[in-house]
């Protein structure tokens, strides 16, 4: 884990239903955790200021004019979101729940709802959005490190993380072997790594694909 | 003979009888009733020296002549005033049959070799009426006779006509007596007063012989022969006259009487006198007995009397007719008088049946209003019904708002972060889902009451937005907006606002169903305005399938539909309360694409 993730805890709660008063009231109520709650009418007014990158929890209810819950559901998985999404409805049938947690919701929620089940489920959501974009922001920094190495500085952290020896490594590449020992030391400098059990760690997180914003049991 | 004459005769003889009975203690004159039929003085020219003769054989009595006419006839042997009698074959057959008189002698006719056949009648006409040939020719003429008693003069015609089929009394046109002298009949025929006579046979002949008529100008009709019988006759025969004595007349005298007869030498002044050749043994008279009794006159004049069945038997064909017009007229008044019952009956009934119709239309009238309340409340409630689960959502909102303010207070309280500012914020948002979910359950329980129907003035504009509400969750959860677009300042109309609240939400719930699983494209609108003729017109208009001509046709009829699961009432109730309104309501193609559904009500006049 690195300190940067502190930055950016995940604390917004956005709330998207047609129905002012509902809309209203679920934003008093999960406003009472001191969490800070956006109100939006519709499914279209929300991706337009959607905040992007960030870590938070979307609160939507299904049946909408326009867009429906489900459809900004999907369009925000293609989208990469890191928000985790609750979708909270009172026509609740097993089809639509089905495809609602396929299309990445954290929970689905039948109204009329359990405040403290809600609540809780707003603060996993919270904590789960929190790992998912402290996973990103590690890979955007692992890729960030890889970013700094020369091409011969990956071919060789490439070849250590093998568990070959310096002297297989410069017999391979046709280097020396001093050659081989000053870029393996440059590289564990340039990805702050210290032994290569580190390493190794850090070259598969860049490897693994990105973390999909409702992915499940995702732990970095 | 007027019959008190007859009577006065009648007693007047009697008292000579007895008189004379008075007077000759011992041995009386034998008496013997002449039938005097045309006259006593002819009786007694004729007759007289016959008697006369007669008594020369009572020694010591002698003989009297009694004339009598036939009532006298009658009386005299009835009261035995006389010991025999001298009458016509007629009356003797007559008396034969009532007294017990008995013939010892007959009398032999001049002319006529049998005594057994010495009486007979001619039927005589003109002989040049070539028309008259037989005696069937003598319907509808008008025929004459001596007397209705004269024995050949009539009685013997009269048999022999009604066995030709001719009732003299009946089919002729006119049957005229003459009385005596017999010629009167005789010139008659001869001068055409009448078509035809009837005589008794050789009465033409002696007429002819003394010159009286010629003989020439006559013929009789159906002539018969008979062997030694020298006259015309048209007839049987029968026996000549007899000498009878009564019951009572001693055996004696009767011997005497009859040798003295049949001993009356030929020739003898008596039976010059009275025209005749002599006696001869007493004739059958049975066929006069049988004459007679075809004639029903005589001794069988009764059967004239008890004959109702004989009657009934000769005239059967007109007494059943007469019966079956009997029978008719009776079944004919029982029947009037039942139809005349009936039809009073009838019309009693009608007049019943037509106030109990009154009152059964009146019940009607009000029964079919009450089913139409009915229809129109079940209407509601199912259309309610179809809702009902979007009704507990639309409900669930301001529940579930009023629930997460309620609970944010708390929440807030309970960690002592709330500012009195917010809470108060929160706790008129409480208040106002509270009044909105009572609004909800106002408008459905109003919508649903069992209701008469009242009609106001109504916006149409506050109508249309209520039955909006009542399917916003409806159209929000199928995610089709419903857009109003209604006019300002539209007069109001006369109606039942929840009536047209109905057929707004009715038409509306159509356009849903009709875009269920389309693309809802810019959703339903309902729209508010005037018409060209300044009628209030509501269009509610759908992207949905559309109908084709055949289910436009058909959309108003009851019971037709063309959803899975839908009754078919909507419209076909619609349209009623609509009309009842005093508008219309049509379909229309939306243009670009669906259904447009529309209905105009007349503007209330402002007054």
């Amino acid at each position: 884990m690195t300190h940067d993730a502190d930055t950016a805890a995940a604390r917004t709660v956005y709330v998207v239903d047609d129905d002012p008063a509902m809309r209203h009231s679920l934003a008093w109520l999960i406003g009472s955790l001191g969490l800070e709650v956006q109100g939006f009418a519709s499914a279209e007014e929300f991706l337009r200021s959607l905040p992007h990158g960030r870590p938070g929890c979307l609160v939507t209810d299904v049946r909408m004019p326009g867009m429906s819950g489900l459809e900004l559901l999907d369009t925000l998985a293609g989208a990469g979101s890191l928000l985790s999404v609750l979708v909270v409805t009172g026509h609740a049938d097993v089809p639509m729940a089905v495809r609602a947690l396929r299309a990445g919701a954290v929970d689905f929620i039948e109204k009329p709802f359990n405040d403290q089940l809600l609540l809780d489920r707003v603060n996993e959501a919270l904590a789960k959005s929190q790992r998912a974009w402290e996973a990103a922001e590690r890979k955007r920094h692992v890729r960030a490190l890889l970013d700094r190495l020369t091409p011969r500085e990956r071919q060789v952290a490439a070849m250590v993380v093998t568990g070959k020896p310096n002297k297989v490594i410069a017999a391979e590449i046709n280097l020396s072997m001093k050659t081989v020992e000053v870029h393996r030391h440059n590289l564990m400098d340039k990805l702050e790594v210290a032994s290569v059990s580190d390493l190794t760690r850090l070259l598969l997180e860049a490897e693994e694909p990105s973390p999909a914003a409702g992915g499940r049991g995702g732990k970095p | 003979m007027p019959p008190v004459l007859f009577l006065m005769r009648t007693i007047a003889l009697a008292a000579a009888l007895l008189s004379g009975a008075a007077a000759l203690s011992a041995e009386p004159p034998v008496r013997v009733g002449v039938l005097a039929y045309r006259g006593e003085e002819h009786a007694a020219a004729v007759w007289e020296p016959t008697i006369r003769y007669l008594g020369g054989f009572f020694p010591g009595r002698g003989a009297e002549m009694v004339a009598l006419d036939l009532a006298g006839m009658d009386a005299a042997v009835s009261n035995r005033a006389v010991d025999f009698i001298l009458t016509n074959t007629g009356n003797y057959v007559d008396l034969e049959a009532r007294y017990g008189v008995t013939r010892i002698a007959t009398l032999q006719s001049a002319r006529v070799a049998s005594s057994g056949n010495a009486i007979g009648s001619a039927i005589v006409v003109r002989a040049d009426r070539g028309d008259l040939r037989d005696l069937g020719d003598l319907k509808g003429r008008t025929v004459m006779a001596i007397d209705p008693d004269a024995f050949g003069g009539f009685q013997v015609a009269w048999g022999t006509l009604l066995a030709a089929g001719v009732d003299p009394f009946r089919d002729v046109k006119d049957l005229r007596f003459s009385g005596f002298p017999v010629d009167r009949v005789a010139f008659a025929v001869r001068d055409g007063v009448v078509d035809a006579g009837v005589l008794r046979a050789c009465v033409l002949e002696e007429l002819a012989a003394e010159g009286r008529i010629d003989a020439a100008a006559f013929r009789v009709l159906a002539p018969r022969t008979a062997p030694g019988f020298a006259c015309a006759h048209s007839t049987d025969l029968y026996p000549d006259w007899p000498l009878a004595r009564l019951a009572g007349t001693a055996e004696d005298l009767a011997k005497r009487a009859v040798v003295a007869l049949l001993q009356m030498p030929a020739g003898h002044p008596a039976a010059q006198a009275g025209g005749y050749q002599g006696w001869t043994v007493p004739q059958d008279y049975q066929p006069v007995h049988a004459l007679f009794r075809a004639l029903r006159i005589g001794p069988y004049r009764y059967l004239r009397d008890i004959s109702l069945v004989e009657l009934a038997a000769e005239h059967w064909h007109w007494l059943a007719l007469a019966a079956l017009a009997l029978m008719w007229w009776a079944a004919h008044s029982l029947r009037v008088e039942h139809l005349i019952k009936v039809r009073t009956a009838e019309l009693q009934a009608a007049n019943r049946d037509l106030l109990r119709e009154m009152a059964e239309r009146r019940r009607a009238e009000e029964n079919a209003r009450e089913r139409q309340r009915e229809i129109d409340h079940v209407a509601r409630l199912s259309i309610l019904g179809e809702m009902a689960s979007n009704l507990a959502h639309e409900l669930n909102q301001p529940l579930g708002a009023i629930a997460n303010y309620a609970r944010g207070c708390t929440r807030r309280l309970e960690a002592g972060i709330i500012h009195p500012d917010e809470l108060a914020q929160a706790s008129r948002a409480i208040a106002d889902q509270a009044d909105r979910a009572g609004g909800i359950i106002a408008r459905i329980r109003n919508f649903v009451r069992k209701r008469a129907a009242q009609v106001e003035p109504v916006a149409i504009n506050e109508a249309v937005r209520a039955a909006a509400t009542l399917c916003a969750d409806r159209a929000r959860s199928a995610g089709i907006p419903v857009r109003l677009d209604l006019a300002d300042g539209l007069p109001t109309v006369m109606a039942d606002a929840v009536q047209i609240e109905q057929v707004v939400l009715n038409l509306v719930k159509n356009g849903l169903d009709a875009m269920d699983g389309r693309p809802p494209g810019d959703g339903i609108a309902v729209r508010t305005g005037l018409d060209a003729d300044g009628r209030v017109a509501v269009t509610v208009a759908d992207r949905g399938h559309g109908l084709d001509a055949q289910a436009r046709a058909r959309l108003f009829e009851p019971f037709f539909t063309t959803k899975p699961e839908g009754m078919g009432l909507g419209l076909s109730i619609c349209r009623t309360i609509v009309e009842s309104h005093g508008g219309h309501l049509w379909a229309e193609d939306n243009p670009g694409g669906g259904l447009a559904m529309r209905f105009v009500l007349p503007a209330r006049q402002e007054s």
